[in-house]
């Protein structure tokens, strides 16, 4: 009799005990107040801000910091999961993508309080701060780094063309004829017959070297493709700029911008899209490809290519022939409002946000810019000493040619039905007639 | 008492799960804040929502392609490997692919199929002199993805067929021999007929599988070029997991779940499964 009841209950156990298990989480502890949790995607900054920790918890005796990191893959859907179970961790790094679903749902704490009252200096920051405004003007992050565009390029070719690294650093564009970039782009370009794209008897159909690689789609704001060239005729995303409520693809610049970017493929200096499907690193690295629009983040890896030297210029002056543009994206650090250990947490994130941590975060890896102007220069040092020459990105911050990549609404929802009518376009399966209705579905987006 | 472990892992995990996105497909629900019932919305935009055809049309592409040329190569090479070889080290060699992971697999075709850098195209530039875009084109996309799905699951479905195979006696292909027939007439006219019950049973895995096609698209194309090959499990994902709209998401997959009990049922019904042609 007594074994008949055992079973069951044995078995009740059996099943409980996991789901417990599950229920308990792993990074989330938030009961602890002595313990500080913060997540971040990225496995180089979890292992950077582990050099900040011991400062930390020397200037806040009886407080703990525990740093968990997760694949980007798998990392939104395990903070939303966190939310729901109520074990996410008291702070973490967030995508601008995911800004607006986690503070419309009341996911995220405002920081202006905790700014007021300790006295902390959003000022520290020369890039970053006003991509974590949201609607309500409240600040919900501190930037946690910033990264922005350049164009790389592949030195030996470019002597082999006749021309310097100032020449590449020089490059004008105009939506019209793409300026001396489309002239230097064409000459770049070799076709099998070993024939340069601005000589008679060129074959854009059999292309040994592109002279640049694709600028079509890479996601709907074109961040190192097509946005450095289209923003320096003034054009913006987003009308207003900040929390749009549209964007403007069909202004006649942005159009014929996007005509130009078309035509380099068509003519066989830049690859077709879905040509290559390795990244920018491995078109460069594998000489088919003489220069790259690429992302900041991208700058170590490219000055790692084996066998080949990469030079980083800036993008293009504009058809004013001074003015150069660029978005610049900042990941932000924040607070869950479900958090049992706010006051603790908001220690740690702006800890984090000093120079001394960012510096030595920074230079761990080099992987990340940081937003702090001095850490930035203490990296960009420490990387020029290892031979990668990261001064175009420093002038860029400093010299206001960057313009943050404002917040908008439903960025997940623009990308998967934005993105596929900018791939009909590039590849000729729809022409002009898509712009107008991209503007119209991003209202909508925008609206939703 | 003794099947309680299993009647609970089921109700908790199979049950309370399903019973739960059924209700859900009605409902608003953002994971974040509760679900409010909205009724029929779902179905109502499930309708007139152009993704979703377009997606679904995709999905059945894909379904016929990965099913018809995947079932007839496991057919041809279980009866390969049954009339002439017994040799388990090649057994092994041919489940081999189904053994990796989908995501490696499918990186590593699509380094293989890159139009500038892949092996695969320098074999056919050299033959035609023109590359194909293979992962890159509207034309090309699904039946590339199909290939690789098909390279992937074929070791297992030859294995199952094989195991088949075995259980047909060689006393039948032994009068047939007597009859005179060929070898031809033998697979169409005693092979096949007898396979008929294993052949059902793995069309319904494979069509079931493959309306599941997930990990080779994400890895491959992420649904492009232009939609192309947006096959319903990357649009379900996509909306649930991407845009947090699990209401909307439960809704089309409940459009699957419901597809495929059809779909499954005329396969039996069509196959007449239960019933085997050796009596």
């Amino acid at each position: 009799m007594r074994t008949k009841k055992l079973i069951p209950a044995l078995a009740v156990l059996a099943v409980a005990l996991p789901l417990a298990a599950c229920s308990s989480g792993s990074g989330g502890d938030s009961a602890d107040g002595g313990t500080v949790n913060w997540w971040t995607w990225d496995e180089k900054q979890a292992v950077s801000y582990k050099e900040c920790i011991a400062g930390f918890e020397e200037e806040n005796p009886g407080v703990t910091v525990n740093i968990s990191q997760f694949g980007v893959d798998d990392y939104f859907t395990k903070l939303t999961a966190g939310f729901v179970a109520g074990n996410a961790p008291d702070a973490f790094q967030n995508s601008v993508q995911f800004f607006d679903a986690y503070a419309k749902q009341g996911q995220l704490e405002p920081l202006d309080g905790y700014i007021a009252d300790s006295g902390y200096d959003l000022g520290v920051f020369n890039v970053g701060v006003k991509n974590w405004q949201y609607t309500d003007g409240k600040q919900y992050a501190l930037p946690l780094d910033w990264a922005g565009s350049a164009i790389y390029f592949n030195e030996d070719m470019v002597t082999a063309a006749g021309y310097t690294a100032d020449d590449i650093a020089s490059m004008t564009w105009n939506p019209e004829d793409g300026g001396t970039f489309d002239d230097i782009a064409t000459h770049l370009t070799i076709d099998e017959n070993g024939v340069r794209g601005d000589e008679p008897g060129f074959d854009g159909t059999k292309v040994a070297t592109y002279g640049v690689g694709n600028l079509g789609t890479e996601d709907y704001v074109g961040q190192t493709t097509w946005n450095p060239f289209v923003s320096t005729t003034g054009w913006r995303l987003g009308e207003p700029a900040a929390w749009a409520t549209e964007f403007r693809y069909d202004d006649p610049d942005f159009v014929k911008s996007m005509e130009w970017v078309r035509s380099l493929s068509d003519r066989g200096i830049a690859p077709k899209l879905g040509e290559f499907t390795v990244g920018d690193t491995e078109q460069l690295g594998s000489g088919k490809v003489a220069m790259s629009s690429g992302g900041s983040w991208s700058a170590t890896t490219f000055a790692q290519l084996p066998g080949v030297n990469v030079g980083i210029a800036p993008t293009v002056l504009g058809p004013d022939g001074t003015t150069r543009a660029m978005m610049s994206n900042s990941n932000g650090n924040e607070i869950w409002a479900g958090s049992k250990n706010k006051e603790n947490a908001w220690k740690w994130i702006s800890y984090m946000g000093t120079e001394d941590c960012q510096t030595k975060a920074a230079l761990q890896s080099g992987s990340f810019f940081p937003s702090i102007p001095g850490a930035m220069d203490a990296v960009a040092a420490d990387q020029l000493a290892k031979g990668v020459d990261l001064s175009v990105f420093v002038d860029a911050a400093k010299n206001g040619c960057i313009y943050p990549a404002y917040p908008s609404a439903n960025g997940s929802e623009m990308g998967t039905t934005i993105q596929p009518l900018f791939e009909a376009y590039f590849t000729h399966e729809r022409d002009d007639d898509v712009f107008p209705e991209m503007a119209e579905t991003s209202k909508t987006i925008l609206a939703g | 008492m003794l099947i309680a472990p299993a009647l609970i892992g089921f109700v908790v995990f199979a049950v309370y799960p399903t019973l739960r996105g059924i209700y859900l497909s009605f409902t608003d629900f953002k994971v974040l804040s509760p679900p409010t019932w909205t009724g029929l919305e779902n179905f109502q935009r499930l309708l007139g929502d152009q993704v979703f055809w377009s997606s679904l049309g995709v999905t059945v592409y894909f379904v016929v392609l990965s099913v018809v040329i995947g079932m007839s190569l496991s057919v041809v090479t279980a009866v390969v490997l049954h009339r002439l070889t017994s040799s388990t080290v090649i057994r092994g060699i041919i489940i081999l692919p189904f053994l990796i992971s989908g995501v490696v697999a499918a990186t590593t075709w699509s380094w293989m199929l890159d139009s500038q850098l892949g092996i695969v195209n320098q074999l056919i530039e050299q033959l035609t002199g023109e590359p194909i875009l293979f992962l890159g084109s509207r034309a090309w996309a699904i039946p590339s993805i199909a290939l690789i799905s098909v390279w992937k699951s074929m070791g297992y479905t030859a294995i199952i067929v094989f195991a088949g195979l075995q259980t047909i006696p060689p006393s039948i292909y032994e009068a047939g021999r007597i009859d005179g027939a060929s070898e031809l007439q033998m697979f169409r006219r005693l092979t096949l007929p007898l396979l008929r019950p294993v052949l059902a049973m793995v069309l319904v895995l494979t069509v079931i599988g493959a309306f599941q096609v997930f990990d080779i698209v994400a890895v491959t194309t992420k649904g492009g070029p232009a939609n192309a090959s947006n096959v319903l499990q990357m649009y379900i994902y996509d909306k649930a997991f991407g845009q947090f709209d699990f209401g909307y998401g439960a809704t089309m997959s409940l459009a699957l779940f419901a597809m495929l009990i059809v779909i499954t049922f005329l396969q039996m019904r069509l196959m007449r499964a239960s019933e085997s042609d050796t009596n």
